[in-house]
């Protein structure tokens, strides 16, 4: 009897001493996800698509509280530059042009509608022709899929 | 659709420097005729400025920088790109997209990026 009652309280200890493990392990994963996203707050995501014979690269680089974004259309210039976020009053989504000028705004409508569908602060370089609207469309919808897929997008505010 | 993940066409450096205890990460792309460099301490891309060489044949060559987007007080972001586009043009003529989002624009701050981008060149 005596020895059940030890054999219990022993593995009541080992039950209790667990659940504390447990805890501790939480913890630990916890900082050890905060370190992560401390060390590693640029995250940088590449890849390809072939669409219709057109090779389109995408690279998004995430920082803390921006995106940018590059689209290749069958090389790997630069292209234009935009930038747009939202802005007050309303939080009115407004582009501009840093690079490339205002002549060809292939990006713009592709930087604006990002914003529009992620809320996230985004400088985008593009450098797919002018009239290439599916292509455009296309390479829209995948960043955009691709930067929801990351978990980069903002929830919207009601 | 298939996915190309292998060969990159953009060569791209991320790296991570202490500069007077502020984090600093610098990444360092290069496309097909443009460099890219963007240092940031505050997790946005800040001032963008622009960089290149000018075309004419001469001993000494002549670099033209320009603020595209942001602070356009701030004479040493630009002489942090002058002397960036210095170092690249040794090697090759294209221009240079240098971002900068910064706590302080010491020189202290600056000559370490400039250091810390000329020892990881893609160039």
């Amino acid at each position: 009897m005596a020895g059940e009652v030890s054999a219990l309280s022993q593995l009541v200890d080992s039950v209790e001493s667990m659940k504390v493990d447990e805890k501790s392990k939480q913890q630990n994963a916890a900082a050890a996800a905060d370190d992560a996203s401390d060390n590693s707050s640029v995250q940088i995501t590449c890849f390809s698509d072939i669409v219709n014979d057109v090779t389109l690269h995408f690279q998004i680089i995430r920082l803390r509280n921006q995106i940018y974004a590059w689209i290749g259309c069958d090389s790997a210039k630069l292209g234009r530059v935009y930038a747009a976020a939202t802005t007050r009053p309303h939080n009115t989504v407004s582009v501009t042009s840093i690079i490339g000028g205002v002549s060809d705004n292939t990006g713009s409508g592709i930087a604006r509608r990002i914003v529009l569908k992620t809320g996230l602060n985004v400088i985008l370089a593009c450098n797919i022709p002018k009239d290439s609207l599916m292509l455009e469309a296309n390479a829209e919808k995948k960043l955009v899929e691709k930067l929801i897929d990351l978990g980069y997008t903002r929830p919207k505010a009601s | 659709m298939s996915v190309l993940e292998q060969n990159f066409p953009v060569v791209q450096k991320k790296l991570s420097v202490d500069l007077k205890g502020n984090k600093t990460d610098i990444i360092i792309c290069s496309y097909d005729d443009h460099f890219l460099v963007i240092a940031t301490q505050i997790g946005t891309m800040g001032t963008i400025l622009h960089a290149r060489k000018d075309a004419d044949i001469s001993v000494h060559p002549t670099f033209s920088v320009s603020v595209i987007f942001g602070k356009r007080d701030e004479p040493m972001l630009v002489a942090c790109a002058r002397q960036l586009i210095e170092h690249i043009s040794s090697g090759t003529s294209q221009p240079l997209v240098l971002s900068l989002g910064l706590k302080d624009h010491s020189a202290e701050t600056l000559k370490g990026i400039v250091s810390a981008v000329t020892e990881n060149r893609l160039w």
